[in-house]
């Protein structure tokens, strides 16, 4: 980064030309078809949602029609109790499988830089559960921590243990649906940091292990600190589809046993698709859409220290 | 401080073999180029002394102890990289404090030594900053900083400054030597640059092939070459190769066009009835007739005016001659001229095995 010498000096801004007019013409009429797409897919749907989490619309009562209620949904949710476990529950899923997929994903990041003579496997075990379809990555938990048949509790009577209730109770059917979710999303992870873990050149390692630094020092003082871009890359996109989990638990609990699995989303689902009330249920998805926001830009402005610099 | 030892030392890699069997003792104190073209196998073996490389065959000693299964760390020596290796994350400071802190220094004691060698290299206004916000010559002098920080017993360079533009690469040179006088450490230092070496180095080690070539001071390298390929590496302009024959009385030289001519100033019995190559440094052709000298004739193919000096190559039949001429003689494209060959200074080498023959006096 160079370093910022002298102030910008604010200039009037000089009438534009006619060819400048008529590029500039030009170059909105390029972005045209972009912008009407982005408005249709993004804009247009994010300002209906808001318009219609204002409104009563019970698709269960059509004949109230759709009046304008103001916030009256907000207010609602903020006292419903189901809202609250929902979004507790979000961000046990959130405060345990995002950093849980960041180690994992880290570990399995540091063995694919390995020099293996073949590459293949190991790259394909990395792509394996992160091209699995997440309701399949469920099913198939589900089927592990299965009470009778289940793999796990088999290894666990294979060893002396007692079988254990993984999808029943309460605790380790979060601890279980936590282990599907890091799983399959660690793999995403290791392949961003396995990214990161390239570009940090050979030279520095043996520098260091000139200096005097251990394995486990050279990995402390060089490998983590210029993997945090590509750490906190990694845990923007987590987070972000953290605040949505919804496919794993669904296929795993359906949010059971009662709802101390159900997430903020499998609540939005449920409200929307199950009792059919729009109203309440884009009122939900808009205080989704705010938490997700406004944790991203948390992130974002940790990032805007990039310690790295090139050497 | 100590000497380096490379016994017999080989490299192979799978079932490549990169050097065959190296010998080289560096004294104490010494300060050792290594040189050749690229693939010679001189970053090689100088990774080899730093741990960075197993060693194949043969042994490596530091200061009188076998270092072969040594990690690098326990060998006691810095290293600065061509691409200096500076740790893009941390400061000036920590970069240069990095080697004293592994070791479990106290924090006093490195920054004494911190600052003591920054004001070595003056580099003392910039131990706050980060190697991103430095020039290249900035960043040359902190790796050459992180080196001497610690005062190993070897000091390890890998082509420090081939990123260096020519101006910045002449200063650092001079900054080398300095350092090298006033620590007087053991130095090995790898380079394609033949100016380097020569102008660095106590003693050359010219490589080529994976195999040490010659081992010896610039002065001895230069006008003794072992062979053509150290002849032709070392001087530039590059020593003139002419093939010739020798005719059996080792009164008459052929040269490639068949033109003959006598040799004037140097007994050639040595080379007699011999296929040979001539090797001749620019300096050692002369324009005009020189009694002392052996004439030729020719015509000028390329002028290269320097300034302080003029490089010409002239055109004997078919072999070429460059030398280095007084702007004053105004040399012109295609003009005719005599240069006078002083072969009493030539070298001559076997035509098949390259060697040099040495003349009788």
């Amino acid at each position: 980064m160079a370093p910022r010498t002298g102030k910008t000096v604010a200039l009037k801004p000089l009438p534009l030309t006619r060819l400048e007019k008529s590029e500039r013409r030009l170059g909105l009429l390029m972005i045209l078809p972009a912008f009407l797409l982005l408005f249709a897919v993004v804009l247009f749907p994010i300002g209906r949602l808001l318009v219609t989490s204002t409104q009563q619309l019970r698709l269960t009562e059509p004949w109230l029609g759709t009046p304008f209620i103001g916030l009256a949904h907000y207010q609602k949710a903020l006292a419903d109790p189901r809202f609250w476990e929902t979004t507790l529950n979000t961000f046990i899923y959130i405060a345990v499988t995002v950093p849980g997929a960041i180690v994992v994903g880290l570990g399995l990041a540091l063995l694919a830089n390995q020099p293996f003579r073949v590459k293949w496997p190991v790259r394909l075990g990395l792509l394996l559960p992160w091209a699995l379809p997440l309701v399949f990555a469920g099913l198939i938990f589900r089927w592990f921590f299965e009470f009778n048949q289940g793999i796990v509790n088999n290894i666990l009577m294979w060893v002396g243990l007692p079988k254990l209730a993984w999808l029943t109770d309460p605790f380790l059917a979060t601890v279980a649906i936590c282990i599907a979710i890091i799983w399959k999303t660690s793999s995403f992870v290791a392949l961003i940091l396995l990214a990161g873990l390239q570009t940090i050149p050979k030279s520095l390692y043996e520098a260091a292990e000139i200096d005097g630094a251990s394995k486990w020092q050279q990995f402390i003082e060089i490998t983590l600190p210029m993997l945090r871009p590509a750490i906190i890359v990694a845990a923007i996109f987590r987070t972000i589809t953290a605040i949505q989990t919804f496919d794993i638990p669904y296929a795993m609990t359906n949010g059971g046993p009662g709802n101390s699995t159900e997430t903020l989303a499998m609540y939005i689902h449920k409200t929307t698709i199950d009792f059919l009330d729009l109203g309440y249920g884009s009122a939900l998805a808009v205080l989704m859409f705010v938490v997700s926001l406004a944790m991203t830009a948390g992130y974002l402005r940790y990032t805007r220290r990039d310690p790295r610099q090139e050497a | 401080m100590a000497g380096v030892e490379i016994r017999r030392v080989v490299k192979q890699y799978g079932r490549v073999e990169v050097l065959h069997g190296v010998d080289l003792s560096v004294r104490d104190g010494e300060f050792t180029v290594l040189v050749g073209p690229s693939g010679c196998g001189k970053s090689t073996l100088l990774r080899m002394i730093a741990g960075l490389e197993g060693i194949t065959g043969g042994e490596i000693a530091i200061d009188g102890t076998v270092v072969n299964d040594m990690p690098p760390r326990e060998r006691d020596i810095a290293m600065v990289f061509q691409d200096y290796a500076l740790y893009p994350h941390k400061s000036v400071y920590d970069n240069m404090g990095f080697g004293l802190r592994m070791r479990g220094a106290a924090k006093s004691e490195i920054e004494t030594l911190v600052h003591e060698a920054a004001d070595i290299l003056q580099i003392r206004h910039l131990l706050q900053r980060r190697p991103g916000q430095l020039s290249g010559g900035q960043r040359q002098r902190v790796a050459m900083g992180r080196a001497i920080v610690r005062r190993p017993k070897v000091f390890l360079f890998d082509e420090p400054l081939s990123n260096l533009d020519a101006q910045l690469r002449a200063e650092m040179r001079v900054e080398i030597k300095k350092l090298h006088q006033r620590f007087g450490t053991t130095i090995v230092y790898v380079t394609h640059d033949q100016i380097e070496a020569m102008t660095l180095a106590d003693r050359i080690a010219i490589m080529k092939d994976g195999y040490l070539q010659q081992y010896g001071s610039p002065d001895e390298v230069y006008n003794r070459p072992a062979n053509r390929f150290v002849a032709s590496f070392i001087g530039a302009p590059p020593m003139n190769m002419t093939p010739a024959s020798v005719s059996a009385d080792a009164r008459m030289i052929r040269l490639p066009s068949g033109m003959d001519v006598t040799p004037r100033g140097a007994n050639l019995s040595a080379c007699a009835g011999r296929d040979i190559v001539i090797g001749l440094r620019p300096e050692h052709v002369s324009l005009g007739d020189d009694p002392a000298r052996t004439p030729v004739a020719g015509k000028v193919e390329l002028v290269e005016p320097l300034g302080s000096e003029t490089q010409a190559t002239v055109r004997v039949g078919d072999a070429r001659f460059t030398g280095r001429f007084s702007p004053e003689a105004g040399l012109k494209h295609g003009q005719d001229v005599t240069l006078g060959l002083a072969l009493d200074r030539a070298h001559f080498f076997d035509a098949e095995t390259g060697e040099a023959i040495r003349l009788a006096a």
